[in-house]
């Protein structure tokens, strides 16, 4: 019980980090990137590239969370351009064609390529015991990396002058221009910020799992899951969703088994919808 | 000050408002009066950089700006408060005063003018704006423009919605801000209200404007008379 529950909460902070890039990009441009997984994908190779050709660990991964950054910023710069230009369902419409596009041709490219490429960064050291359960040592510094970077998106935008312009667009994109904020900067910022997050999203996961070039598309589909139940542009909400939705998965890949739980997770999405159309603390229309 | 020459506008091509002049001078107050749907809030997004004008010139402190963007005329010291307010509901009365003043830091000695200037402000400073009674967003969107330390205040009916009492409190308000000096320009529906404390206006009907001149003579116009002051 007490295992299921930790492996919950390993699972569900790694779900709330995959969702709060997603969820901000969404919240503040009204833009879904259905790429977002392929950005991650992208960071994941550039990590393993660089440590191929000899870059240790941790300036590798910092390599890779500067790629992420760019990545952000070439999509704010390219594909979301005539995207910026839509308002509304077109925007959204839109921007599901284009990014799904973009990942198709990541997908492929990269299956073509270097078809059995996968990153692994490997952690040191045996199980550690919490609460009497063995954790793999991995599972604990993605968890805690993961904690550490929601604590510094919460300083951020309770904190900054900048992270509360970002959030101000969000709550009214046009009370944010009355008062001199340009919502297009925030949503460059959010889109560099979610980029870094995908990195960070491929970087902790490959502490557990490697990360390889198909796992692209899985990464999207819980990122949407969890921003559906979590509520759109909220970074909170996608930290309590994760948490939630990583027990229930937890609990139904242990009591019935892993080809459920993707279901399972889908219904707990379905039911959250129906009872609060605008997720747990999404904005309300 | 503010010099708008021969502005149309509208929306997805079809111009509501057409060949719009008018002008608004240092120190003065000048009102906008015209009923529902007569293009004043065209007019003011417009003018104020929320949408672009299909044609004309706007001028403000003797430069051009025609189609500027909002976030570029408040940093130039044109503040507008719509009369839908678009406050952040779900930021507290403080952080809303904050972002104001945006890029730059809050500076304590505007908080406390807006503070003194609307007391109830400050009582509800932790409180979030979407929990707020209407009369007091409407304190809230004036004093998050004050914040941005604005030349002229552009206000789109600040009375909407608010009971006459409250109307009467804001305009009061405003009176205190015009002794400070601040340059204003109102629409309002609100008329009498608006002519008692405003130095000029222009009446504004079916997208065109129809009459200006002082308050004293537009109140004493006979068709002013009918059609705003329900007088016969």
């Amino acid at each position: 019980m007490t295992a299921i529950i930790l492996d919950g909460i390993v699972l569900g902070l790694q779900f709330g980090l995959l969702a709060a890039g997603f969820t901000l990009v969404y919240g503040l441009g009204g833009v879904l990137n259905l790429a977002y997984g392929q950005m991650a994908v992208i960071s994941a190779m550039v990590i393993l590239f660089s440590m191929n050709a000899g870059v240790s660990a941790i300036p590798a991964v910092g390599i890779g969370l500067v790629a992420g950054g760019l990545l952000g910023l070439i999509f704010d710069q390219t594909i979301l351009r005539p995207i910026y230009r839509r308002h509304g369902e077109a925007r959204v419409l839109l921007s599901l064609l284009l990014t799904l596009g973009v990942a198709f041709i990541v997908d492929g490219f990269l299956n073509w390529r270097y078809p059995t490429a996968g990153l692994t960064v490997g952690i040191d050291g045996g199980p550690i015991e919490i609460l009497g359960v063995p954790m793999r040592r991995g599972s604990i510094v993605g968890s805690v990396i993961i904690l550490v970077v929601f604590a510094l998106l919460l300083v951020f935008f309770r904190g900054t002058s900048l992270g509360r312009a970002v959030r101000s667009v969000i709550e009214d994109e046009e009370g944010a221009r009355l008062v001199g904020i340009d919502p297009s900067l925030m949503l460059r910022i959010i889109l560099i910020l979610s980029g870094v997050l995908a990195a960070v999203v491929a970087v902790t996961q490959s502490m557990v799992r490697p990360v390889t070039v198909t796992v692209g598309f899985s990464i999207t589909v819980l990122a949407l899951i969890v921003t559906v139940v979590g509520g759109l542009g909220s970074v909170t909400g996608a930290f309590l969703a994760g948490l939630i939705l990583g027990v229930i998965s937890s609990f139904a890949t242990a009591r019935i088994g892993t080809f459920l739980s993707l279901i399972i997770l889908l219904v707990a999405a379905a039911i959250t919808i129906l009872i609060r159309p605008s997720g747990l603390l999404g904005v309300k229309e | 000050m503010l010099e708008v020459r021969e502005v149309a506008a509208g929306y997805q091509g079809n111009d509501v408002i057409h060949d719009i002049s008018f002008h608004v001078d240092e120190g003065e107050a000048v009102m906008i009066i015209g009923s529902n749907g007569a293009g004043k809030t065209t007019l003011f997004r417009a003018m104020c950089g929320l949408s672009v004008p299909s044609s004309g010139v706007v001028m403000f402190d003797g430069e051009e700006v025609t189609g500027h963007p909002a976030q570029r005329m408040v940093r130039n010291g044109l503040a507008f408060v719509p009369a839908e307010r678009h406050l952040f509901p779900r930021m507290t009365v403080q952080e809303n005063l904050s972002l104001g003043s945006y890029p730059k830091r809050p500076d304590q000695e505007t908080i406390s003018v807006v503070f003194a200037l609307f007391p109830r402000l400050s009582e509800r400073r932790r409180q979030h704006a979407g929990t707020l009674s209407g009369g007091e967003q409407q304190m809230l969107a004036v004093g998050r423009a004050l914040m941005s330390r604005p030349r002229l205040l552009v206000l789109d009916e600040p009375t909407t919605g608010l009971a006459p009492k409250l109307a009467h409190q804001a305009y009061e308000a405003l009176t205190v801000l015009r002794r400070q000096g601040l340059t204003l320009l109102i629409a309002e529906q609100q008329v009498p209200l608006a002519m008692a404390f405003s130095d000029r206006g222009y009446v504004l009907e079916n997208g065109v404007i129809s009459l200006e001149g002082t308050s004293e003579a537009l109140a004493a116009d006979p068709r002013v008379r009918s059609a705003y002051l329900g007088v016969t």
